[in-house]
């Protein structure tokens, strides 16, 4: 299902301002070591998310660099104070060269 | 064509089981009939019961052949013992071992009752005293004053040695004559009974076994950032629309699946005739796959997990409603009755010695709750956490992991053994609400 690539991200519900919300991720990935070898003895190359950034109303808030030990559909969740409402944009890199990027709003109350 | 019982089948249940000829010359009828009569989609069951059946593909097995163990379980083979397609290979018990004293070292015999290295150790089932290492179990009778309650040596080492000589349907496994400790080995175990006489302390409530707390499963099951199979919904569906094989996918057919198909799943496994067999959801993929796809979507492949996880999910919400009402269901579902009440394996376990309240079901097996088999078929396929990173299991692994749990060879997936007993236990699960993919530990 190396092809069925599905960012996802779940926030709290009704935030309000100054509340430190917790941000969750989820991207469907292989996330192929390049350590495995195929039934003829092959290397599997590598295939991983690599590097993750997340920014709000542009400004970054979470960043990460991934490596082969990370498991497949990598889950990774983060805190942000919240001080005026806005949007989320997560970047997820492909070793692949593919960029997979979602986008969230928050609406304070 | 002949389907052929692959296994030899005990002479009671003989008559039920008979070899069936080809419903082959009906079969392309059939096929463009079911092809219409699946577009629209008759809901309930007494119309289902009418219409032409579904083309399956009838040869060979639906699951990987040969058979082999999965990778990363326990590798040996436990060939001199039951299994439930062969219930004719444990021996039988011997005679009552007549020993006036046994002599053994008590502290040798206290590092074997605590191992758990070779069956399991004796505290997965008996609380031991004060100097239980570790959780004891609740399973079986409390032994921390066996050394004080008159028991004669003989009676001890002989209920270690084999139990079965004072009751063939014990839940004590065989642990002499079944080769997990030696004799010499059984009496110093003896000696350390002998030396318990002060009843057990905890040192919390997590500790003791009567005061531990059940154990709820609330999590959401349908939530992919807790559930990682819940995700495996949407990569079924994906899977179902793509054109495989011969070009065509199974929304070819069954444009409206989600409508098609529900509830479909809570009518799973029956009884087909064509085969001779209960069949249930991964074999059905399979086989319907197979003849009217041309793909190999053999149970336990990902392709399998992924399409019987999703039609699994079309019927959440929804009752247990089986139908074990014809004179062949009926005979399967008795058929499956007679294999929980079958001991198998090395540790000589049936499945009514666990699950069961008679015997050890609401009970603690170390650190793990024993459920009933009403609850156990609502939430297949389920999202394993014990295993490794995780992994989705139809209730055919679970089925499969139970044997080797208790160190009997597994059957293949699509075993009619595995049949008969699914068929048993939804029966016994029949009403309870679907809910799947779901998550255990």
């Amino acid at each position: 299902m190396a092809d069925d690539i599905k960012p996802r991200i779940r926030v709290p519900q009704n935030p309000k301002k100054g509340d430190v919300l917790e941000i969750k991720t989820l991207i469907t990935h292989p996330m192929e070591s390049g350590q495995r070898k195929d039934t003829q003895g092959n290397t599997i190359p590598r295939r991983i998310v690599n590097a993750m950034a997340v920014t709000y109303n542009g400004k970054p808030v979470f960043s990460g660099k991934l490596e082969p030990a990370i498991s497949a559909n990598p889950y990774l969740s983060f805190f942000v104070k919240v001080e005026e409402s806005g949007t989320l944009a997560f970047e997820w890199k492909d070793d692949d060269g593919s960029v997979y990027t979602a986008e969230q709003k928050i609406t304070l109350a | 064509m002949r389907i052929k019982v692959r296994r030899p089948w005990p002479a009671a249940l003989k008559g039920s089981r008979s070899e069936v000829g080809d419903g082959r010359g009906a079969l392309s009828l059939c096929l463009a009939a079911s092809v219409i009569a699946l577009l629209v989609a008759p809901a309930t069951v007494a119309v289902a019961q009418t219409r032409a059946p579904a083309p399956l593909h009838l040869e060979g097995s639906a699951a990987p052949e040969p058979w082999t163990r999965y990778r990363g379980w326990n590798a040996a083979r436990w060939d001199d013992y039951n299994t439930l397609a062969r219930r004719d290979l444990t021996r039988p018990p011997g005679q009552e071992i007549e020993i006036a004293t046994v002599t053994g070292d008590p502290k040798k015999g206290q590092e074997l009752a605590f191992s758990r290295a070779r069956g399991g150790g004796c505290l997965a089932c008996h609380v031991m005293g004060t100097s239980s290492q570790e959780t004891p179990g609740s399973f079986a009778p409390d032994l921390s004053e066996i050394g004080a309650a008159g028991r004669t040596d003989q009676w001890l080492f002989n209920y270690v040695y084999d139990a079965r000589v004072y009751n063939p349907q014990t839940s004590m496994p065989p642990w002499g004559a079944h080769g997990f400790y030696t004799k010499g080995e059984v009496g110093d175990i003896v000696a350390f009974l002998k030396t318990l006489k002060a009843p057990a302390t905890f040192k919390d409530a997590l500790d003791d076994p009567q005061k531990r707390k059940q154990p709820v499963e609330d999590r959401e099951a349908l939530d992919p950032f807790v559930n990682p199979a819940a995700e495996r919904i949407e990569v079924g569906a994906a899977l179902a629309a793509k054109p495989v094989g011969n070009g065509k996918s199974c929304v070819s057919c069954h444009a409206d699946a989600k409508a098609a198909f529900a509830g479909w799943a809570t009518s799973m496994p029956r009884w087909e005739p064509r085969l001779n067999k209960v069949l249930g959801v991964e074999e059905f993929i399979y086989r319907h796959a197979k003849a009217t796809l041309d793909v190999d979507w053999r149970m336990q492949s990902t392709a399998n997990t992924d399409l019987s996880v999703y039609l699994h999910s079309l019927s959440n919400g929804r009752e247990i409603r089986v139908d074990a009402s014809s004179p062949e269901a009926k005979a399967a579902v008795a058929r499956g009755k007679t294999l929980t009440e079958t001991k198998i394996g090395q540790l000589n376990f049936a499945c009514i010695d666990c699950h069961t309240q008679e015997h050890g079901a609401l009970k603690w097996l170390r650190g793990q709750w024993l459920g009933e088999f009403r609850g156990q078929l609502d939430h297949f396929p389920t999202w394993r956490t014990s295993r490794g990173t995780g992994e989705t299991w139809d209730v055919r692994k679970r089925f499969q992991w139970c044997a080797v749990q208790v160190r009997a060879n597994e059957l293949p997936p699509d075993a009619p053994e595995y049949g008969d007993l699914e068929l048993y236990l939804k029966s016994l699960n029949q009403g309870l609400k679907l809910t799947a993919p779901n998550i255990r530990h």
